[in-house]
């Protein structure tokens, strides 16, 4: 009896880990999919037709800003690539009845447009009608980016992100501004401590993570799902620039306290060679920009950016870097059309690619160019006169958008290690005196070139 | 499981179950049954598993979905609301003020809202207006009754002031000698029993509600005309009404509501807070056509004088043309009232911390504001500069629209300016004509962005340097010989009084009878001819067309020029090199111009009008113009006055810049 308990209890107690077991597995299958949304929502869409609330609140949204003169235009990422798959046909008919609902009734929690801040007028009437139509809003502001480098200047803070609730769907309007250096700017999304925190779910959101650096688009009026909205032109390239949108303000409050300790150097000579490494930083962006080379501000330009927000006076060049990756024969060609003939060219493709351009005036131009390798990041030194190598060592670090000198550049997100990496963590200290050589806090021997390259590794011109 | 032992095999029996049966033929198979049996407890064991991670999942979801975007979305300050003054219930304030010869203060429920010791200062009589539904202060004003006219600007002041309000007087040093009759009876209508027998270093202080009662007066006579009279505090109780009998009922509207904000705060602006008849604070002026200057920012300067900033802002946004969307206004300092100002109207303000003092803080003000200006328009290729004190014309903006385009394609020019230093009611009479001159005048005047970014902002004078940022912006090492345009009739009009190196006199002197344009859309005359070398062929037209005047004759007197309308004429003054003004000084006074230092030159030309002539002056022979001069002609030399008069003024030059 004893056995047959034994075996009785346990088969019993499977039978109900199997049953306890599945239904575990179905309730967190279900949980899964009401958490991402995405597929099993896809399949809601597909099956029972559409989702015709967020259509609505869709287009009530854009009457009530058309009532307003308010443009704005589409840039959900999810829509958008939908968009752009069928883009050649809706450019062709632009005001076609469309069969179906493709885009604005994929059931989702939010649609987001942009809003350029100088296109309108701030005006409050336009929340009122927003309540009148049953929208509820939340209004994100903060301070103003472009005062903060400003000494001591405090303006009204500005209106960042929107948020429009009618019924289950939110419309996420971000406001872009312009900045100086051409482009359009979004700040981050932060909820100060009274807001409702529950009034969408704010992780769902495509943008507002981190604030945002963007091209001014061209827009395109189209006709999809019935509605006329604006879009950008090229939603691809739009989607690509979003994947890499993340925009670093510079750390202007450090950058003043640098000022206090260490006075800036107000001369004629500091003056003249920021205009000129300013001149020619810009000259150099336009260059590479045309080539679709992408570049960071490396070295002592870094450094300047990060503790002083400024060219540092006495560095005497500016220094750039490319991933090998990105090189292009055309780059020297294209600088000397410029008008900054090549000075020196160090290393090969392959190994310690350096090159150096001749600005106005002695200030130079150095491009380095940067190798990936598993775990880090190098670029090379070379001395002209022994054949020696040097190798700088960098952790892995991926590219963010800035403002610097008036112009949208990259410099590496992970800004303090770099930094610090070459520069060591005495980085906030200027330092006049400094040898290529033997200063930076990263270098290392890297062996020297064999002499029959030389004439291919070290041009001097 | 250890005791588990294979069970010796059983023979099939009829009455077992189906199940026994089954079970059986499974411990027969024992490999077949082990198996079962550790699939089971695995089969346990996973459940289990499963379960854990769940239990954790679900948890740790709830966790983030509660706390939704700890990490991403939170503001990293913490933001803690500064909890809100608990609201006043009392009904009741109790009121202090205290008068002497060298100390005035006011105390409101024990909160000192005015305290005056320093010496030397403040001498009159000191208001304030309390809100009387709030007890907040709404404006402090001192008028310098020892002196004349102030008597006259406290009776406005009053009159103002909207019926209800709570008034408080003290009296520092001396309050009577100018307090004339109309404003003893206005003091007496508002209840003060003493006020109409002010007299010679009496102490006062009296509060009361305008139109209404009296909460307290107090009064020490002096006894000697040595002597002042004794201190004397009042302390009385002033009861609050409510705040719906405090406000006016004016129609719900976004303005009305910005008015309300501002009418509730501040006090005498006059009719912006009339409950009747509101002034209206929106002007919508007709649009500019062809507006090329729409699209310009506009830096309005200001420091803390509210009411100029009021009346300047009044005239800005009624200017045809106008984009108030385009306009900051930047605040040297944390003062609120201004703040209020840029709010009424809709726009928007900065506030800057003071740098520095006196004239390097007006400097690194104006830098800052210039800076700021072009990175919240970084499109903008210019921006319109403009102070607090001016008025702006009604045809500015056209102005600025029809003549932006040489400053843009004009390199030899550094601004356009709204402002003829020479430009009087005598010496101006076209206001379709635009000059070239050497000088910069500022007050209301546009500056190109490349000359700011790269000349200009690089090297602004630091902080340590109390320099004039004007006068810094007129030395050759800046301007390097490029010139403004300006037009003959000034499209600015600079009326502030007050400031850092104002006073009435100079005022009076210099700027009162200046020409300002009140007609709408002047079309400008050939403007093309302001570029560089147009402008002398322009200048050599000119002076061929002009008529010599007699040189014999004293060029102070009016009957130097002919009483004729509509000619050109020329006089010829000695001008030994290029830096030589003395004969033009002398001229200048005596035709009560600017005389405090040179301006409105251009290469050694000015021009102006006399009896609605033109009226040209070359000075030989340093100008390149002296060619023109028949050699008959002696050129005119004015003496200098003796030498300490010369010295007088050279400080006065200094004093003239920048208010």
């Amino acid at each position: 009896m004893q056995k047959i308990n034994r075996n009785v209890v346990l088969a019993l107690l499977s039978l109900t880990s199997l049953v306890f077991l599945l239904f575990q597995l179905c309730y967190y299958k279900f949980y899964l999919s009401q958490k991402n949304g995405a597929a099993f929502s896809k399949a809601r869409g597909s099956q029972s037709g559409q989702d015709s609330t967020r259509w609505h609140v869709v287009r009530k949204f854009l009457g009530l800003l058309s009532s307003h003169n308010i443009p704005v235009y589409l840039i959900d990422p999810l829509i958008l690539g939908l968009v752009d798959k069928d883009i050649e046909q809706i450019r062709s008919s632009p005001d076609g009845p469309s069969p179906e609902c493709k885009y604005f009734c994929a059931p989702r929690d939010f649609t987001t447009f942009a809003l350029l801040d100088k296109m309108w007028k701030h005006d409050v009437g336009l929340f009122r009608t927003a309540e009148k139509m049953g929208f509820q809003w939340l209004k994100i502001i903060n301070k103003d980016p472009r005062l903060d480098g400003m000494d001591d200047l405090s303006g009204m803070e500005i209106p960042l992100h929107y948020i429009f609730k009618l019924a289950s769907h939110a419309i996420h309007l971000v406001v872009f501004y312009e900045r100086s250096g051409n482009f359009l700017w979004h700040g981050p999304l932060r909820l100060k401590q009274h807001m409702d925190r529950k009034f969408v779910p704010f992780r769902k959101l495509h943008f507002g993570r981190y604030p945002g650096a963007y091209e001014k688009p061209e827009l395109l009026l189209v006709s999809i799902d019935d509605l006329k909205v604006q879009i950008p032109k090229n939603p691809s390239s739009f989607l690509e620039e979003m994947s890499h949108s993340r925009f670093l303000e510079c750390r202007y409050r450090e950058a003043r306290a640098f000022f206090q300790l260490y006075p800036d150097d107000a001369s004629l000579d500091a003056v003249e060679f920021r205009k000129k490494a300013k001149s020619l930083l810009h000259l150099a962006a336009l260059t590479l920009n045309n080539l679709g080379v992408k570049f960071w501000l490396s070295s002592g330009t870094c450094l300047g950016w990060y503790r002083q927000c400024n060219v540092i006076p006495h560095s005497k060049d500016v220094d750039l870097g490319i991933f090998i990756r990105d090189y292009k024969a055309d780059i020297i060609p294209a600088f000397q059309k410029a008008g900054l003939p090549l000075k020196h060219k160090f290393g090969k493709v392959e190994d310690s690619l350096e090159l150096s351009f001749q600005g106005e005036d002695d200030v130079k131009l150095d491009i380095f160019f940067f190798y990936e390798e598993d775990d880090h990041i190098w670029n090379g030194g070379t001395q002209a006169k022994s054949g020696k190598k040097f190798k700088y060592l960098f952790p892995k670090f991926t590219l963010c958008w800035t403002e610097f000198v008036e112009l949208k550049v990259h410099v590496p997100c992970e800004t303090l290690q770099y930094v610090e990496a070459n520069y060591g963590p005495e980085w906030k200290v200027p330092v006049k005196t400094w040898d290529w050589k033997s200063s930076p806090f990263n270098v290392q021997d890297n062996g020297v070139w064999p002499i029959d390259e030389w004439d291919n590794v070290i041009q001097i011109y | 499981m250890e005791e588990w032992k294979p069970s010796p095999p059983v023979k099939p029996h009829k009455k077992r179950s189906w199940y026994l049966a089954w079970k059986y033929k499974l411990m027969n198979q024992r490999a077949l049954r082990k198996l079962c049996q550790t699939g089971a407890v695995l089969f346990l064991l996973v459940t289990v598993i499963v379960n854990i991670k769940l239990i954790l999942d679900t948890r740790r979801a709830a966790y983030e979905e509660e706390e939704e975007s700890a990490q991403d979305y939170d503001d990293e300050m913490l933001n803690v609301e500064v909890p809100r003054h608990p609201v006043n219930n009392k009904k009741v304030l109790d009121v202090e003020v205290y008068s002497s010869r060298s100390k005035v203060y006011v105390a409101v429920d024990g909160t000192t809202v005015l305290e005056d010791e320093a010496r030397e200062q403040g001498r009159g009589i000191h208001v304030i207006v309390l809100n009387q539904a709030t007890g907040h202060v709404m404006a402090k004003r001192v008028f310098d009754t020892y002196s004349p006219h102030e008597d006259e600007a406290m009776v406005l002041f009053l009159n103002m002031v909207a019926r209800g309000r709570i008034l408080i007087f003290t009296i520092k040093d001396e309050g009577s000698f100018h307090l004339k009759e109309t404003a003893k009876n206005v003091l007496k209508s508002l209840g003060s029993q003493v006020a109409p027998f002010l007299s010679w270093r009496d102490m006062w202080t009296f509060v009361g509600k305008k139109g209404g009662e009296v909460y307290g007066e107090k009064h020490a006579k002096s006894p000697a005309l040595s002597t002042w009279g004794d201190p004397v505090l009042l302390k009385t109780e002033v009861h609050l009404t409510s705040v719906e009998d405090a406000e006016c009922h004016w129609p719900d509207t976004e303005l009305n509501r910005r008015r309300r904000r501002f009418c509730s705060k501040v006090e005498g602006y006059g009719s912006v807070c009339s409950c009747k008849d509101p002034t209206p604070i929106e002007f919508n002026p007709d649009p500019l056509k062809d507006n090329r200057v729409f699209d310009v920012p506009v830096a309005v300067i200001a420091g803390n004088r509210p009411n100029y900033l009021y009346r300047m802002l009044r005239s800005l946004l009624s200017a045809q043309g106008v984009n108030p969307q385009m306009i900051t206004v930047f605040i040297d300092g944390y003062y609120e009232e201004p703040m209020d100002v840029v709010e009424l109207f809709g726009l928007s303000g900065i506030q800057h911390t003071p740098i520095s003092i006196k004239n390097a803080r007006v400097s690194q003000h104006y830098k800052a504001s210039l800076t700021a200006t072009f990175n919240l328009f970084p499109d903008a290729k210019f921006a319109v500069v403009l102070e607090e004190d001016l008025d702006i014309s009604v045809d500015f903006f056209s102005f600025l629209s029809q003549s932006i385009h040489l400053l843009e394609e004009d390199d030899s020019l550094y601004c356009i300016s709204a402002w003829n230093d020479q430009g009087y009611e005598h010496t101006a009479e076209d206001p379709s004509l635009l000059y070239r001159v050497e000088t910069m005048p500022g007050l209301g005047w546009v500056l190109r962005k490349s000359l700011y970014k790269d000349e200009l902002e690089p090297k602004w004078p630091t902080p340590e340097k109390l320099w004039d940022w004007d006068m810094w912006m007129r030395m050759p090492e800046q301007r390097k010989g490029r010139e403004c345009i300006i037009p003959d009739i000034s499209r600015s009009y600079h009326f502030g009084i007050v400031g850092l190196n104002m006073n009435g006199y100079f005022h009076e002197a210099y700027f009162k009878k200046h020409k300002f344009n009140t007609v709408p859309n002047v079309q400008l005359k050939n403007v093309e001819s302001l570029r560089k070398d147009n402008y002398e062929t322009e200048i050599h037209r000119l002076l061929g067309e002009a008529e010599v005047l007699d040189h014999s004759k004293n060029p102070c007197e009016d009957s130097f020029v002919p009483d004729t309308e509509g000619r050109v004429y020329v006089m010829f003054i000695r001008m030994e090199q290029e830096a030589d003004f003395t004969t033009w000084t002398q001229l200048a006074k005596c035709l009560h111009i600017w005389d405090l230092d040179v301006r409105g030159n251009h290469k050694g030309l000015w021009r102006l009008f006399r009896k609605k002539n033109h009226f040209l002056v070359v000075g030989v022979p340093a100008s390149p113009y002296s060619s023109k001069k028949p050699s008959s002609v002696t050129p005119i030399y004015m003496e200098p006055p003796a030498k300490e008069e010369g010295a007088v003024a050279v400080p006065a030059v200094a004093a003239a810049e920048q208010t």
